[in-house]
């Protein structure tokens, strides 16, 4: 059977570290816009860390939401998509075209978790950090929309050594770049087919939520809380 | 302008845009075009102007410089493969060039009375290396994630896509890497043609 790709992250057991942003930075060449282009919305982040207040001073808990594109079933960035840039690939994942992207951003406008995000600018990396890059990401030039890709090239070069050994792809095997440098395990990455894997069973946890679920989006990114977080003042 | 030229006008121009998959010669013949770069009709703005949109579309690309005029075709008449120096390709995304190590393996005892064989070991007792130039790669643009791997498995030959080094010299450019080639293969070995497979 095909692989489905989802993620699962267990809101309970994050800190807002934010180990997962920096790493999905490293991994993906993404670049920092700076404060003034932050501060005209150009900012981009495929990961993001949302932060919660929750109480009145001193008696306030805060909570940490990380967020990265839901790679939801029934996406509206792909339906509104002229060019098919978006599309769902047959693993599940909403990839990301950039060759056929044409920058008309109606994605970014469809999607409902603000994920997406538009190249104002062609990267630059001051000397000597272009050295950094990772190769096996492509750098997008100024006019394409990206995203999350789930960390595409670590699935592409987790099933290439499974295969060059011979082997079958093991649960965990892959590791997108946040999964790998959370100090806390809280997120899970897996295949939504092998039952048996960690995202899969995790996936019907009854602590289990989707980001606007009452939107039908139906996201593959399912966040694990202790129900009373959802109740009003707890206090 | 009358109405036959219209008609003829749009007619060509609709025939240029379908892209018809290549009978084998044409593709064998394809592969005997020198080309000197993946030539592209995409333009995208990272271009830097219309000097460089004009220079990937026509292919136009400097030839790489290696540091001496190594001889495939010498080094094939010996029987050896493509693998003993290029030993990535089949197990990971980039074949990968031979350091000085690799050539001394041989050249330990081959041909040591040659000054060339003379210098390398001189080279290999100081530390040194060579720094060769890559002879294909893709435009940054075309987003293209190439993985060696792969083929080697899915049983390409090396020649499909680098002819047949047997009678080069210095490695050249001699296949059209753009995506028809690729896709037409893909489709005749019903690899996935999804963009995702090579875009990302
Ligand atoms: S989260 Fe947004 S970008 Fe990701 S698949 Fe859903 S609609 Fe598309
Ligand atoms: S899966 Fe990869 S691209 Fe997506 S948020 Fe995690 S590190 Fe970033």
């Amino acid at each position: 059977m095909a692989h489905r790709w989802g993620m699962v992250v267990d809101l309970d057991k994050c800190t807002g570290c934010e180990a997962c942003v920096t790493a999905c930075h490293a991994e993906n060449n993404i670049p920092t816009a700076g404060a003034t282009e932050a501060g005209r919305g150009r900012a981009m982040h495929w990961l993001r860390v949302e932060r919660y207040w929750e109480g009145d001073f001193p008696d306030v808990k805060v909570k940490f939401k990380p967020v990265m594109c839901q790679h939801c079933d029934n996406a509206p960035c792909e339906a509104v998509c002229p060019t098919y840039a978006s599309h769902q690939t047959d693993e599940g994942l909403n990839a990301q075209v950039y060759n056929r992207c044409i920058g008309t951003r109606y994605c970014a406008n469809a999607c409902s978790y603000n994920v997406r995000f538009f190249n104002f600018f062609n990267p630059q990396w001051e000397k000597p950090l272009q050295l950094q890059l990772n190769p096996d990401v492509s750098v997008r030039e100024v006019g394409v929309m990206e995203k999350c890709t789930f960390c595409v090239q670590r699935i592409k070069s987790g099933k290439s050594a499974a295969k060059a050994d011979g082997r079958e792809l093991k649960d965990g095997d892959i590791q997108p770049a946040c999964v790998q440098s959370c100090p806390a395990g809280a997120i899970i990455f897996g295949d939504l087919n092998d039952h048996e894997s960690r995202a899969a069973r995790l996936t019907h946890s009854p602590r289990g939520t989707k980001l606007l679920e009452d939107e039908g989006t139906e996201p593959k990114v399912t966040y694990l809380q202790r129900q009373s977080w959802n109740e009003p003042d707890t206090q | 302008m009358p109405a036959w030229l219209v008609l003829t006008v749009l007619a060509l121009s609709a025939a240029s845009c379908v892209d018809a998959p290549f009978s084998e010669r044409q593709q064998a013949e394809r592969v005997l075009q020198r080309s000197r770069w993946g030539t592209s009709s995409v333009y995208t703005p990272a271009r830097t102007g219309l000097a460089d949109a004009a220079r990937t579309h026509f292919g136009l690309r400097a030839d790489p410089v290696q540091p001496f005029a190594y001889s495939h075709r010498v080094h094939l008449a010996q029987e050896m493969a493509c693998v003993d120096c290029h030993q990535g390709v089949e197990s990971g995304p980039r074949a990968g060039l031979p350091g000085m190590n690799t050539c001394m393996t041989c050249h330990a005892a081959i041909a040591t009375e040659k000054p060339l064989v003379q210098t390398m070991a001189k080279m290999q007792a100081e530390g040194r290396d060579f720094a060769w130039a890559r002879v294909y790669d893709y435009a940054r643009e075309a987003h293209v994630r190439f993985e060696h791997a792969p083929h080697i498995r899915a049983k390409v030959e090396c020649s499909t896509c680098h002819g047949d080094m047997r009678q080069q010299d210095v490695a050249t450019r001699v296949v059209d890497m753009d995506m028809a080639f690729c896709v037409n293969c893909h489709t005749q070995k019903q690899a996935s043609n999804d963009c995702l497979t090579c875009h990302y």
